[in-house]
């Protein structure tokens, strides 16, 4: 069996990609290097990343494929599921093949898949706009901690920083140990534990129970439908949001 | 009185108006300002009653000179009153929106002292937050009915969108239930807005850098369930609405039994079902093709409980099917119960490289429970039974499920007119649109 082992970056899954291709070879595996334990009957092979060769397999699936193919795989790449790697090596092998028209075969299970996770990851991002809560630290700085599916902290920052322009921020995804920190001029993503201490501003709280009190008087009890409620917001998330705080 | 309590009172006093979408504009940031909005809309949360939380409503105040019979803020009522400040609402609104709470305000009023007044100090509130604090997110301000139409022009230029409400649905229902208020009053402000909005559009075609006026256009919401009109009156008035007046969004609120009053009909709970089969119509308006003279007419003015709109409207239309799934136009497609308009989309893209088999429709996420009937695959049907089939409608209809929309339960009866003047007939309010009477 053949196994190529990659960093774990994108750019490197697109190394991979160009090595596949043209040492005329096709891994049956294709895996993070530390994610993989040695097996018998294997040969390894380990691709070295290398930003030429994965951006010119990034034009190439501009060009040859689509943009929006090259979207997908991204987001596909993202969700961090197990085996995407193999599914995204799959649909490109297709797209060489069908060309701008790749993303018409829903029917095809390998397109599908990807459409499938891809619309999941995006869904989750955009439901992350809303969803992110920031709260205010001492020396005006906002701070917020999300724990979402799939990596999408850097699908959602550049909004934020559109948005939140005038103020420093951080979007912390705990799950994944890296923050999103924007200061005023510029994001960018760092490593960030997950056990950070932060001290709230203690004046900025009230604003934490007014909102409080405007979620409670907005419901009309009479229409109480709580599993309405649910399916738009699923419990996962609630661990984070102010307003849903004292129901955990 | 403290914030918290003032919040409190006019965010209760805000919750029966239902709309609250974001969407529709495309407002950016400026340098040094805060907030820009987003083109498809933001839900920021969901209340217990299931409904997205975007903006942040609130009531200016809910001191009101009027005493309209179905409002929970009437006059008359003893209920506990208060008033923002606007700076007051300019705080909460950034505050709210540097945490990510909102996607910006929703800003209405009861009328104090008089309809000029009440639109001045709302003008006044969001040219404070649009200059003073720099803010340019999404806001949505209510148009005042009687309010002078130079305000409302001036409210316009620094506003996302504007609605100006019917609620209720014919002439007679507003005499009956808000003597105070006249039709004349509603459309007036309305029609102008649109001719604002259709003249200010023109503009920006040639001068690019023509302002603004109110880029994410007009709504308006309907009541249902507080006077007797019938759905089709209402469903018509509402495509009326959508071709006359351009508007965005029409929304039905069901009735809330706030007060008890003795023109108002005595119901235990909303008419929840009711206004949802008019929303699912609604929306076969807006993205589907259909007229509301398709759906209901006299001899069915009222929609089906068990049904929905479209489902209904197949099995009085069995001539238009089975519709061949590798062969039906979009439109053809999107009359098909169980298709929607993204499943039609897939099918359209997908039979362009293979043909569609109903293996593939479950894919795509056409609902074959009701589709099945409807359609043929290259030519085969799968249907559990034929059209033919008089038990056909029993197949159709749903399994009721625990949800507390799906309860079966058949509409309120409006017989509760106590007083014997209850007999309202139900000429709408748009037969003096079109002059008919």
């Amino acid at each position: 069996m053949l196994v190529y082992l990659y960093d774990g970056s994108f750019s490197g899954l697109l190394t991979v990609i160009y090595e596949s291709y043209y040492r005329r070879e096709k891994p049956e595996l294709i895996i993070v290097q530390d994610k993989w334990e040695h097996a018998l009957f294997t040969r390894e092979v380990v691709i070295k990343t290398d930003e030429q060769k994965a951006d010119k397999v990034y034009q190439a699936i501009l060009t040859r494929i689509s943009g929006f193919a090259a979207k997908n795989i991204y987001c596909v790449f993202l969700a961090e599921l197990p085996g995407t790697e193999r599914l995204i090596y799959d649909y490109l092998a297709r797209g060489w093949k069908w060309g701008d028209k790749l993303d018409l075969h829903l029917a095809d299970e390998v397109v599908l898949k990807v459409q499938t996770i891809a619309r999941k990851v995006r869904n989750e991002a955009h439901r992350m706009l809303g969803l992110v809560r920031f709260r205010l630290l001492s020396q005006e700085l906002y701070y917020a901690q999300i724990e979402p599916d799939y990596n999408i902290l850097q699908m959602i920052s550049p909004h934020f920083a559109r948005r939140m322009a005038d103020q420093n921020w951080i979007i912390h995804d705990l799950k994944r140990e890296m923050a999103a920190v924007y200061n005023q001029t510029e994001w960018f993503l760092t490593p960030l534990p997950r056990s950070v201490s932060v001290s709230l501003d203690e004046a900025g709280l009230a604003y934490e129970s007014l909102w409080q009190k405007y979620f409670s008087s907005i419901a009309i009890k009479s229409r109480q439908n709580k599993r309405l409620q649910r399916n738009f917001m699923p419990k996962k998330y609630w661990k984070h949001l102010v307003e849903m705080m004292e129901d955990n | 009185m403290e914030l918290l309590k003032k919040l409190e009172i006019l965010a209760n006093a805000a919750k029966y108006d239902v709309s609250c979408s974001s969407s529709g504009s495309t407002r950016k940031n400026k340098a040094g300002g805060i907030g820009n909005s987003y083109f498809g809309g933001i839900c920021h949360s969901w209340s217990e009653d299931g409904r997205c939380i975007s903006l942040l409503k609130i009531l200016l105040t809910n001191y009101c000179i009027y005493n309209c019979a179905y409002c929970i803020n009437r006059a008359s009522n003893d209920i506990p009153r208060a008033y923002f400040t606007p700076d007051e609402v300019a705080e909460l609104t950034i505050n709210f929106y540097r945490r990510n709470y909102i996607e910006g305000l929703f800003l209405s009023s009861a009328v104090i002292t008089s309809p000029n007044h009440t639109m001045e100090l709302l003008t006044e509130t969001v040219r404070k937050l649009r200059t003073n604090y720099n803010f340019n997110g999404y806001i949505h301000l209510k148009a005042i009915p009687g309010a002078d139409l130079e305000l409302i022009k001036e409210a316009g230029k620094l506003v996302d969108r504007m609605s100006v409400n019917i609620e209720l649905p014919s002439a007679t229902g507003l005499k009956l239930l808000a003597p105070q208020k006249t039709q004349e009053t509603i459309l007036k402000p309305m029609a102008y807005i649109n001719s604002q909005i259709q003249e200010h559009r023109e503009d920006r075609k040639s001068r690019r850098r023509a302002p603004h006026f109110i880029p994410a256009g007009q709504t308006t919401q309907l009541i249902v369930g507080a006077t007797p009109d019938n759905d089709l009156n209402i469903l018509r008035l509402s495509e009326k609405l959508y071709q006359s007046y351009q508007l965005k969004r029409v929304y039905y609120s069901a009735y809330v039994p706030v007060n008890q009053h003795p023109k108002l009909p005595s119901i235990s709970q909303p008419p929840l079902l009711r206004e949802h089969r008019l929303y699912q119509a609604d929306w076969l308006l807006r993205y589907y093709g259909f007229k509301a003279g398709e759906l209901l007419d006299e001899s069915q003015p009222n929609f089906d409980p068990e049904l929905d709109p479209k489902t209904d409207w197949a099995l009085r239309n069995l001539h238009f099917f089975p519709v061949e799934i590798n062969r039906a136009d979009y439109e053809t497609l999107l009359r098909v119960p169980g298709i929607g308009v993204r499943s039609a989309q897939r099918i359209i893209r997908a039979r362009r490289v293979r043909a569609v088999t109903f293996e593939n429709l479950k894919q795509f996420g056409v609902v074959m429970k009701r589709a099945q009937y409807f359609i043929t695959c290259q030519g085969k049907y799968e249907g559990q039974t034929s059209l033919e089939d008089k038990l056909l409608r029993q197949y159709l209809i749903a399994k009721p499920r625990s949800s507390q929309l799906l309860l079966p339960r058949p509409y309120e009866q409006l017989s509760l007119f106590t007083d014997n003047s209850g007999v309202v007939p139900t000429e709408v309010l748009m037969s003096n649109l079109t002059g008919e009477l």
